[in-house]
C-alpha cells in the first residue's frame, strides 16, 4: 500500500455534522451508518466520533462490520441488516449486536441465539434486502409470537429515490406494514425509512429515526444542494506528496497510453497514488487536484500506484503536498468533483478508498 | 444450525499461480523473471504469494515502493530473493533499504546521493538500478541528464558505497513504434553507461506482454505482474492462449431471494423494471467491494451454472441478479469472475465489459472480501 497517501479525517466535522442533522430531523432519533469502513473514513474512529456526538444508533451492513466495532470497544447500539445464509446470530447475541431480520429463518435463528431485540426489514419497493409484502403476515406473526422474549424494537425499509411519487408509494406500503404489526399488538418504537437522501424532502419518511450515511461525512447526496447550504463540513481530505517533477518538451507522451501530449513545454509532477489505492482509473485526464491554491489537471492514465499532473511553469517541488479532494470551502476539489470526473457518485469516491491507506484523525 | 455460508470471498488459486510462473520461466529461459508484487500482489496477498513464487523458482520481486519491500524482508519472506523498489519518496527509510539489501531504482542525482549517504552511514552498500526515462515520463533520468547521472553512479561505485545492479526503464506500451523508439533510447543509455564504466548485472525494460511478444527487448530480465496471475493484458489474447490460468475468483452467496411481479422497480432510481414476473437474487457484493457500478447491464454472473445479468444499480454493499424462472435459494454460489470453468467471465472479460483493465479490477477487490487460499504447497 502507498504509505505516502494520507486520508485525514476531521473528527470534529463528523461530530458537527451529526449535531446539525439531528437538529434538522428532531425529534426523530439519529443513526450514523458506518458500513464499508465508514464510507472509507475508518469504521472505528468514525463510530467513536459519532457516538461522542450523541447519535442514538450505529448502522452497518453485515455482522463482521458490527463485530469489528464491538471488539474495538464501541458500546453504542449497533444494527446490522445484511446476513449470510444460515447465519446463527450467536456472536451477535454475545456482543449485543441487533440484527435487522428480513425472513422467518433469520428471525428464528436470532431468537434461538438470544439476541436482545430485532428490527424487521421490509421491502417497500427497492427490491433489495427486505421482506416482500407477501412474506409479512408470516414474518410479523412469528415476530409477535416471540415479542415477549425478543422484542421487535424497529421496523425499517429503504427508499429507491426514484421519484416523489414512487417514494410516496413506498411510504404507503410502510404504513400498511406498521398497521399490520399494530393489529398483532407489535408497536416497534423505532420506525426508520429515510437515509440521508430522503431525510430532507420527505418529512414523513423521517419516522422515528433517520439513518445518516453520506451526509454525516459532510458529503451531499442531493443533486440540488451543497453540504455548505446545510452547514455540513466534509470530514475527509486525501493527500499525497509530489515525488518527482520533470520538464517535458511539447509533443511528448506522458504515462501509459500516452493519452496526454502537451502542446507546449511543461512540467509534470508524479503523485504516488493510483487505482490500487481506490482512485478510479476512469478519472484519468478528467479529475483535478490542488497544490496550495492552484488547481492542476490529472494527465495521462492513472496507474496502479501513480498519477501525473500537469503543473505548467509553476515552481512545484518534490515533497509538495497534493490534495486530491477535501473541503471545497478551503479551495480544494471535492469528492463530488471526483465523482463527476469518473462518471460516478460521491459515495463510491470515498467508500472505495483502500482500507490499507494511512488514516489520520484530527481531534 | 450449521455455520453460516460466508457472504463473499476472493479465492486465490496458488497452484495456478505457481504453474503460471513455472510456465513463464520455462518460456523465457535464460532471461530472469522479476515477479511484480506491488499493491499487495494486486490485492491477492503478497505475504502468501511471495513464498509460492519462490517455490516456483522466482528470485526477483518488485514492489514499486520501498515500504512493502522492507516489510516482506522483515517477515523473512523470500529471503533467498532480491526485492526491487523504484518509486522512492523523500520520506523513505533508505538506511533500512541498505541494511535489508533491497534493490533501489534511482532516477536523480539527489536520490543517488541519498542512497550513497545511507550506505556510508550504515557501513553497507546500496544496491542500485539506474532508471532511464525512455519516454513514459514518470520515473527515470531524462537522456539529456544521463551522462552526468551515470558518472556520479560510477564514482559512488568506485567509492564502494554503491553496487550497480541494473539499468532499467518502463515503456508506455502505447504502440509498437513508440516502444521500439523507447528500446533504442534504452540501448543507447546502456551503451553510454558502459562507455562510462558502468557495467551492470541486469538490464531490464520490458514488462508482461511486451516481454512475451518481443524477445529482442527482454535483455537480462523482464518484469511479470499480471501474466503470473493469469491475466494477459494484450487485447484479444486470453489466458488460455498463453497457457495461463486465472488465479483469482470473486464469488458470493445469495443473501435473499424474492419473486416479484412484472413492472417491479429494482434498486436505486428504478433504472430497471422487471418486464415480466421474475425471481431476483440479492448478492452481497457492492462497489465498496470492488464491483463497479458500470457492471450494471454489461456483465453476467454465473448462478447454478447459468449466466445471469446484474439488474438495477449496483449499490455500496449489494446488487441484484435477475434469475427469471430458474430455481435459486439463499446460500447458492454466485461467481462474478474466475478461470471460466463454470461459464463465468474471466477477469479480463469483466474488465473489458466495465471499461477498465483487469489490474484495476483485481486491485479494487476490497478489504471486506476475505481472501481464501487454495492449492498451497504441501
Amino acid at each position: 500500500m502507498t504509505h505516502d497517501v494520507t486520508v485525514t479525517v476531521d473528527t470534529a466535522a463528523l461530530r458537527h455534522n451529526v449535531e446539525v442533522l439531528r437538529r434538522i430531523v428532531a425529534p426523530s432519533a439519529v443513526m450514523a451508518v458506518v458500513k464499508a469502513n465508514a464510507y472509507g473514513h475508518g469504521a472505528v474512529e468514525s463510530a467513536r466520533a459519532f457516538v461522542e456526538a450523541g447519535v442514538d444508533w450505529l448502522g452497518v451492513a453485515d455482522l463482521d462490520e458490527a463485530i469489528t466495532l464491538r471488539r474495538a470497544g464501541v458500546e453504542a447500539p449497533v444494527l446490522a441488516w445484511l446476513h449470510a445464509a444460515g447465519e446463527n446470530f450467536v456472536e451477535a447475541a454475545a456482543l449485543d449486536i441487533t440484527p435487522a431480520v428480513s425472513s422467518v429463518d433469520q428471525l428464528e435463528a436470532a431468537v434461538r441465539a438470544g439476541v436482545r431485540a430485532v428490527h424487521l426489514a421490509i421491502d417497500t419497493g427497492l427490491s433489495r434486502n427486505g421482506a416482500v409484502e407477501a412474506e409479512w403476515p408470516e414474518l410479523f406473526g412469528r415476530a409477535a409470537a416471540h415479542a415477549a422474549t425478543v422484542p421487535v424494537e424497529g421496523l425499517m425499509t429503504h427508499v429507491a429515490n426514484a421519484s416523489a411519487e414512487e417514494d410516496g408509494l413506498q411510504m404507503a406500503r410502510f404504513a400498511r406494514a406498521s398497521a399490520l404489526l399494530d393489529e398483532l399488538g407489535v408497536r416497534p418504537p423505532l420506525r426508520h425509512v429515510a437515509a440521508s437522501a430522503a431525510s430532507l424532502d420527505y418529512v414523513g419518511a423521517r419516522a422515528s429515526m433517520v439513518r445518516f450515511g453520506l451526509a454525516a461525512y459532510g458529503l451531499s447526496p442531493w443533486p440540488d444542494r451543497s453540504v455548505a447550504d446545510l452547514g455540513l463540513r466534509p470530514a475527509m481530505t486525501v493527500t499525497a506528496p509530489v515525488t518527482t517533477v520533470k520538464r517535458i518538451p511539447a509533443g511528448e507522451g506522458v504515462s501509459y497510453g500516452y493519452l496526454f501530449r502537451p502542446e507546449r513545454d511543461t512540467s509534470i509532477a508524479i503523485v504516488p497514488v493510483g487505482y490500487a489505492d481506490g482512485i478510479d482509473r476512469a478519472a484519468s485526464e478528467r479529475a483535478s487536484v490542488t497544490i496550495g491554491q492552484r488547481t492542476y489537471r490529472v494527465r495521462g492514465r492513472i496507474a496502479m500506484n501513480a498519477l501525473v499532473i500537469d503543473v505548467g511553469d509553476d515552481p512545484v517541488e518534490i515533497g509538495d503536498e497534493v490534495v486530491l479532494f477535501g473541503d471545497p470551502a478551503l479551495g480544494r476539489r471535492s469528492a463530488a468533483d471526483w465523482a463527476e470526473a469518473q462518471g460516478g457518485i460521491t459515495y463510491e469516491v470515498v467508500a472505495c478508498l483502500a482500507a490499507g491507506l494511512d488514516r489520520r484523525y484530527l481531534p | 444450525m450449521s455455520a453460516p455460508v460466508p457472504l463473499r470471498r476472493a479465492t486465490v488459486d496458488l497452484a495456478a499461480y505457481r504453474a503460471n510462473l513455472e510456465s513463464l520461466i520455462a518460456r523465457l529461459d535464460p532471461v530472469e523473471i522479476l515477479a511484480i508484487v506491488k499493491a499487495d500482489a494486486y490485492s491477492h496477498g503478497a505475504d502468501v504469494l511471495v513464498p509460492e513464487a519462490v517455490a516456483a523458482g522466482i528470485r526477483w520481486f518488485g514492489t514499486v515502493e520501498l515500504a512493502p519491500a522492507l516489510r516482506l524482508r522483515r517477515l523473512g519472506l523470500g529471503d533467498e530473493a532480491s526485492f526491487f523498489a523504484w518509486q522512492l519518496s523523500p520520506s523513505d527509510d533508505l538506511d533500512a533499504a541498505v541494511d535489508l539489501r533491497v534493490d533501489l531504482g534511482v532516477s536523480t542525482l539527489e536520490q543517488l546521493d541519498a542512497v550513497a549517504e545511507a550506505a556510508r552511514s550504515r557501513g553497507g552498500v546500496a544496491l542500485v538500478h539506474l532508471t532511464i526515462d525512455t519516454g513514459l515520463h514518470r520515473e527515470g533520468c531524462l537522456p539529456s541528464d544521463w551522462p552526468a547521472f551515470v558518472a556520479r553512479a560510477v564514482a559512488l561505485r568506485d567509492e564502494g558505497v554503491v553496487r550497480l545492479r541494473g539499468i532499467f526503464s518502463h515503456v508506455s506500451e502505447t504502440s509498437e513504434a513508440d516502444d521500439q523508439a523507447a528500446a533504442r533510447v534504452f540501448e543507447k543509455a546502456v551503451a553510454d553507461a558502459e562507455a562510462l564504466g558502468a557495467i551492470v548485472e541486469k538490464r531490464h525494460m520490458s514488462s508482461s506482454s511486451a516481454a512475451l511478444e518481443h524477445p529482442e527487448r527482454r535483455f537480462d530480465m523482464v518484469r511479470m505482474g499480471s501474466n503470473g496471475l493469469g491475466i494477459p493484458v494484450t487485447e484479444g489474447v486470453t489466458a488460455a492462449d498463453r497457457g495461463l490460468r486465472p488465479v483469482l475468483t470473486l464469488s458470493a452467496s445469495v443473501a435473499k431471494v424474492k419473486r416479484v411481479p412484472a413492472g417491479t422497480g429494482v434498486s436505486y432510481d428504478y433504472t430497471f423494471r422487471a418486464p415480466a414476473e421474475t425471481t431476483l437474487a440479492l448478492v452481497p457484493l457492492g462497489y465498496a467491494d470492488g464491483v463497479s457500478r458500470r457492471a450494471q447491464g454489461t456483465v453476467h454472473v454465473v448462478v447454478n451454472g447459468a449466466r445471469r445479468p446484474i439488474v438495477g444499480r449496483v449499490a455500496m454493499d449489494q446488487f441484484l441478479v435477475d434469475m427469471g424462472d430458474d430455481p435459486v435459494a439463499v446460500g447458492d454460489e454466485v461467481v462474478l469472475f474466475g478461470p471460466g470453468d463454470q461459464g463465468e467471465l474471466t477477469i479480463g472479460e469483466w474488465a473489458d465489459a466495465t471499461g477498465t483493465i483487469p489490474e484495476e479490477v483485481a486491485c479494487r477487490v476490497g478489504a471486506r472480501v476475505p481472501r481464501v487460499y487454495r492449492g498451497a504447497r504441501s
